[in-house]
């Protein structure tokens, strides 16, 4: 978050300032690539690219306080993956990076893991196992940090059904997550 | 409408009554979860996995993470530029598509070196990152010569460049946290290379205001682990013995790096400084143009 200074920094960078765009830039960046590791891991850094290209295009243009001016980002960042997901669909083999990223939710050794705890992009990797529309929504509540009003609007679904998965979905990561554990622990 | 019809009998069916389900939840702790305002400690039963993960979904930035600002600003200067130059010259004003992709490779190299551990290798990222935005903005003004083929080396460099500029000072050699972000996962000690690049680049940063706010994010998790913001120096300064001054920070990215600047985010935030003062000193009193 920017905070009180969002407006001068949101028209400076949209004047073309680089440390103010930057600041912004700095701010969401990790969110949209974790946001892209979850819904579109093979393409991640060149959908977050294609992102800031769009939001470079229309800053000019943005209105709005900092939590909408997120959203917009957000905005952004789910057509290109709508874009990319068709693409995706006629190219049926480009799950490679899913597989790259499924080896470090199960490391080589557990232990380790449970003492060090989630790694981000094992965390994010887990999360992209649930049903897709479930992951997306608990991402962009979570990690992109958006009301569940602005979620919906993203999506394209109501708010309460955005309520109903993140909900299930947060119940599924209990139940996979706990199983694991007990495992961890007979093992 | 569709799916959402399936959704709403989704709900129906979902089982909140914590007599049949031990799982169920209330909307308010789901909201607490999502919000990140429960602890595995404070999370209600068989949710504590879950709180920790959303922990590590939300964690800090990582280098790999931050790795493509100059790229994003390179990107932002044509495009700025482009509003503002006669119809003709538009057209060249913007990077081809290739070095952008060029550019997103190189952070992917960043970003696929796990958890942070490796920040030196990240680190020595920077360097390839700046070199190719600096030929980048050669380019925008016309030629295109040398810079054609710069996104290439870049993008496979970091790997063996982890060990060239190692020399320097303090701190594990940069092939032994490369090792490390490779390895299976880094275990404890992985989060000290990682607070010695944050220190880095807050030092190089701390001359100006601009590295300053850049840094922001790093900023933070340092002050986390140093245990507040004003410990944030001394914490630095114990990390890195031979800490850099931050007249580093004054110097063109052309020059050497010095061993401090091989690593950390001081980079871009140097490099954008260059290019702030000239691209917003020059055109701003005449913006209006727009």
């Amino acid at each position: 978050m920017i905070g009180p200074e969002f407006p001068a920094v949101l028209s400076a960078a949209a004047r073309g300032d680089e440390e103010a765009f930057g600041r912004l830039w700095h701010d969401l960046q990790p969110r949209v690539l974790r946001y892209f590791a979850v819904v579109s891991p093979a393409a991640a850094e060149d959908l977050a690219s294609e992102t800031w290209l769009g939001v470079v295009r229309g800053i000019e243009r943005f209105r709005g306080t900092e939590p909408a001016f997120r959203a917009w980002v957000f905005t952004i960042a789910r057509h290109e993956a709508v874009d990319w997901w068709r693409r995706a669909a006629r190219r049926p083999t480009e799950n490679l990076a899913v597989d790259g990223l499924m080896e470090q939710v199960a490391p080589d050794d557990p232990a380790a893991a449970a003492v060090e705890g989630f790694s981000t992009r094992a965390a994010l990797a887990v999360v992209a196992t649930l049903p897709a529309d479930q992951a997306e929504a608990i991402v962009l509540r979570v990690v992109a940090g958006l009301e569940v009003n602005q979620v919906a609007e993203i999506m394209d679904r109501r708010p309460n059904t955005v309520r109903v998965l993140t909900h299930r979905g947060l119940r599924r990561l209990a139940e996979r997550l706990g199983d694991d554990a007990r495992i961890r622990r007979v093992v | 409408m569709g799916p959402d019809d399936a959704s709403w009998a989704e709900m129906r069916r979902l089982p909140l009554d914590p007599d049949t389900d031990p799982l169920a939840l209330e909307d308010e702790t789901v909201e607490r979860l999502l919000a990140g305002e429960l602890s595995p400690d404070q999370a209600p039963p068989g949710y504590a996995e879950v709180a920790e993960l959303l922990a590590a979904a939300t964690a800090a930035p990582t280098h790999g993470e931050l790795a493509g600002q100059a790229a994003a600003l390179a990107e932002l200067r044509a495009v700025t530029r482009a509003r503002r130059a006669p119809a003709h010259v538009r057209r060249a004003a913007r990077p081809p598509r290739r070095r952008w992709v060029g550019l997103a490779a190189v952070a992917l190299v960043g970003a696929l070196v796990t958890g942070g551990a490796a920040v030196a290798a990240t680190g020595q990222l920077l360097e390839p990152v700046r070199e190719v935005a600096r030929s980048i903005l050669d380019t925008v003004g016309g030629a295109d010569s040398a810079a054609s083929t710069a996104p290439g080396p870049p993008a496979s460099a970091p790997a063996t460049r982890a060990a060239g500029p190692g020399g320097g000072g303090q701190g594990p050699p940069p092939t032994a946290a490369a090792d490390r972000g490779r390895g299976t996962t880094g275990a404890a000690p992985g989060a000290n290379p990682d607070l010695e690049g944050l220190c880095q680049a807050y030092l190089a940063g701390k001359g100006s205001e601009q590295g300053r706010k850049l840094a922001a994010t790093a900023f933070e998790a340092l002050a986390r682990a140093a245990g507040g913001p004003d410990q944030v120096d001394a914490y630095c300064q114990d990390l890195l013995p031979g800490a850099a001054k931050p007249e580093k920070e004054q110097n063109p990215p052309s020059d050497d790096q010095g061993q401090e600047h091989g690593q950390g985010q001081g980079g871009p935030p140097s490099s954008t400084g260059g290019g702030t003062e000239r691209t917003v000193s020059s055109p701003g009193p005449s913006s209006p143009a727009r």
